[in-house]
């Protein structure tokens, strides 16, 4: 009887220990082992090693970030959202139309305990939802202006010039450096162009208002429009014709004097080691010559439906990507990932010098500079505006009467819309 | 006594057939068309994926098509390739398959395998290794330019005439040794006799083409016909992997947009089931018309 009796407890004892295993662990998918990938392993080791030794997290890794997005998109058409797992992390221009479409899909994180103070406004802005808190902020999108001060000084410039210009006068500069160096200052996937979004959010300006397109009256995007096709024609701008031909012919294989993009493109830029010490950055130029400052593409993670233990998410978000400086450190240091946090920027790590960027502070200046980035209005169709927008760049460049073709634009994207 | 024992091995035999087509007719309803009827409902329907309605009015996905520029352009690319490539493909195979079904051909297996082994490349590879070949610094450039045909490199895949035409020179490079293999096993079953036939009569080489090789083969050109307009319009992977559709959608298939609108940006599943319906119809009405056309009966 005994023995029947301390086996069972034992068996019990066991299943306990099962369970609690099972229940101290967490899945999350992530697209990059060497970006947020290890962003994510520094959180797991800073949370088992400060709050939980039993906590583990199972980190899976996708070839893509559209991966996850189709997976997503995927589970919520279907309703089965058993594949997804408890944490997914993605780009921030999709949690709007995920929540519209997918409200079953994710869990707000209200009662999750996180400071939102500490995080710039405009980087929330995507992942709130009517005033509902929904991810936390992993990397920073804001964007860096960067340039080869090396080929500036050739044609007599330096950084110091490039800040606070008018694009206008960065033309009248890129058209020098491509006569003296052969390199344009400026380069860009011209079938996901990016530019239009982010020089029209230096301007402090959206390409929708009030939940509706907002091209061809919006006088300030006509101008950045022209400028681009300009700078297209005068060799001063690359438009590659797809992504791995803006990262792996442009930037990696050394034609551009100029990168302006989310922080998240400087391990792409520092494959040309050739280049280390060369770089600096800066704001980014406006119409007007003020300091521009836009973001692009940052990501932020989100518990989803499937999670088991969502006190276990929240907790684990909370403490880690909340604010906690390990986290942010190593995220840093073993993932070149620039966090949002704005007390966790103050530490060493942030304020150091980086060689590539000729030992400019680079990492405390981007999240300085992502604290001015202006919010605009978001939207949830904003990949089928910027597909509209860059065909129309393309067409312009081939000829295309400007108004003509950003009006074929707007009536695609409204057409998509259902307006 | 002795009829009833064949008729037992008659329903046996019937019994027998309908084992082995069971399970294929099981998973082609099952996999094929229990999602073709759901397709059509949700065809009726709008709004968000999660959140489908029936739309008002209830044909409303079907005419809003007609508004649509970017769907009247893909659709417009894809009847281009269909129109240019097909018969290119078609007439090609045909030649290729006539001058390796010669006799005194040497290393006949050799060239055949070698004009049939661009079907083993799986389509995503082989429009990824076309991309860079026709990359702005890709071979096909610096060939170009070492010949001193070019003074400049070409951008192949940003222009949309050059654009259109890679995907057309791919297209025939990936088919045109798939389409002779049907061909040559057509060939194969013509009687030599015949051949031999027509030479004591003393027709050429082109009248014994026309004459007798094109009406024997009928049953399989229509055959290949109906396979290459359906495989065309149902153009997907080039599109995706080679130009992206680009540049300006200029290059983009009525595949690639249907699944455009349902797996990029805001997914809009019940527009995109209609569109996929109006393919289907296309497809069908094009087999049709080319059974009818192929058809020797009186």
């Amino acid at each position: 009887m005994i023995k029947k009796l301390t086996a069972l407890l034992m068996a019990l004892c066991l299943l306990m220990g099962v369970s609690s295993a099972l229940a101290e662990k967490l899945t999350v998918t992530a697209w990059d082992a060497n970006f947020n990938g290890n962003a994510l392993k520094a959180a797991y080791e800073d949370y088992k090693a400060n709050v939980d030794p039993d906590f583990e997290l199972e980190i899976n890794i996708v070839s893509a970030s559209g991966d996850v997005e189709q997976a997503i998109t995927t589970a919520g058409a279907s309703y089965d959202y058993s594949n997804l797992s408890d944490i997914v992390l993605f780009q921030d221009h999709f949690i709007q139309s995920f929540v519209m479409d997918y409200p079953d899909v994710w869990m707000d994180l209200e009662d999750a305990g996180i400071n939102w103070d500490d995080f710039g406004a405009e980087k929330l802005s995507y992942s709130t939802v009517d005033g509902v808190h929904y991810g936390v902020p992993v990397d920073n999108g804001t964007a860096i202006m960067a340039y080869r001060v090396d080929l500036l000084e050739q044609c007599g410039y330096t950084i110091a010039d490039m800040t606070g210009i008018t694009w206008d006068k960065f033309l009248e500069i890129g058209k020098e450096v491509y006569a003296k160096t052969g390199k344009a200052l400026l380069s860009m996937d011209g079938n996901g162009n990016d530019l239009p979004y982010m020089m029209l959010q230096c301007e402090g300006k959206s390409q929708f208002k009030d939940g509706k397109p907002y091209i061809t009256e919006n006088e300030d995007l006509v101008k950045i429009i022209t400028l681009i096709c300009d700078m297209a024609k005068e060799h001063v701008l690359i438009l590659a014709n797809d992504w791995t031909g803006y990262t792996n012919e442009t930037i990696m294989q050394d034609q551009v004097a100029g990168v302006f993009n989310g922080n998240w493109i400087i391990p792409t830029m520092s494959q040309v080691t050739d280049n280390a010490g060369k770089w600096e950055i800066t704001s980014a130029p406006t119409l007007t010559g003020a300091e521009g400052y836009a973001a692009n593409g940052g990501s932020s993670l989100y518990i989803t439906a499937n999670c088991k233990n969502p006190e276990l998410a929240k907790k684990f978000l909370a403490y880690t990507f909340g604010g906690s400086t390990q986290t942010y450190d190593n995220a840093l240091r073993t993932g070149g990932v620039i966090g949002c946090s704005i007390s966790a920027a103050k530490s060493d790590v942030y304020t150091e010098g980086v060689p590539f960027f000729n030992g400019q502070a680079v990492y405390s200046k981007i999240v300085e500079m992502g604290a001015s980035v202006p919010i605009v209005e978001q939207n949830d169709y904003h990949y089928t505006c910027r597909t509209a927008i860059s065909n129309a760049i393309v067409n312009i460049i081939n000829g295309a009467d400007v108004m003509e073709a950003l009006t074929n634009a707007e009536n695609e994207l409204k057409f998509a819309m259902g307006l | 006594m002795q009829k009833q024992k064949r008729l037992g091995l008659l329903a046996k035999q019937k019994a027998a057939g309908w084992g082995f087509l069971t399970p294929a007719s099981l998973l082609i309803f099952v996999m094929s068309f229990y999602p073709m009827v759901q397709a059509f409902i949700t065809s009726f329907k709008t709004g968000s994926a999660a959140r489908l309605q029936w739309a008002s009015p209830i044909t409303y996905n079907y005419t809003r098509m007609f508004q649509d520029t970017v769907f009247k352009t893909a659709m417009g690319n894809t009847f281009l390739y269909l129109i240019i490539q097909v018969p290119i493909m078609l007439i090609l195979a045909i030649l290729l398959a006539q001058l390796l079904n010669n006799r005194d051909l040497k290393f006949r297996g050799l060239f055949r395998t070698m004009i049939f082994l661009p079907c083993a490349t799986a389509l995503v590879s082989y429009a990824l290794i076309f991309k860079t070949l026709f990359a702005r610094e890709g071979l096909i450039n610096s060939m170009l330019m070492g010949l001193g045909i070019i003074k400049e490199n070409v951008d192949w895949l940003g222009q949309s005439t050059t654009a259109k035409a890679v995907i057309i020179i791919a297209l025939l490079w990936r088919w045109t040794g798939y389409n002779m293999v049907f061909f040559l096993a057509g060939l194969q079953n013509i009687e030599y006799s015949v051949y031999e036939a027509s030479t004591i009569d003393g027709a050429n080489g082109w009248q014994t083409f026309w004459s007798i090789t094109v009406p024997l083969l009928r049953p399989v050109i229509v055959m290949t016909g109906i396979m290459s307009i359906n495989g065309t319009l149902q153009l997907f992977d080039e599109s995706v992997n080679l130009t992206a559709g680009g540049p300006s959608n200029s290059t983009i298939t009525m595949s690639h947009y249907i699944y455009n609108n349902a797996f990029v940006g805001k997914a809009n599943f019940g527009y995109t089931s209609a569109l996929a319906f109006v393919v289907f119809i296309l497809v069908a009405v094009l087999a049709v018309i080319n059974l009818k056309v192929g058809d020797t009966r009186d």
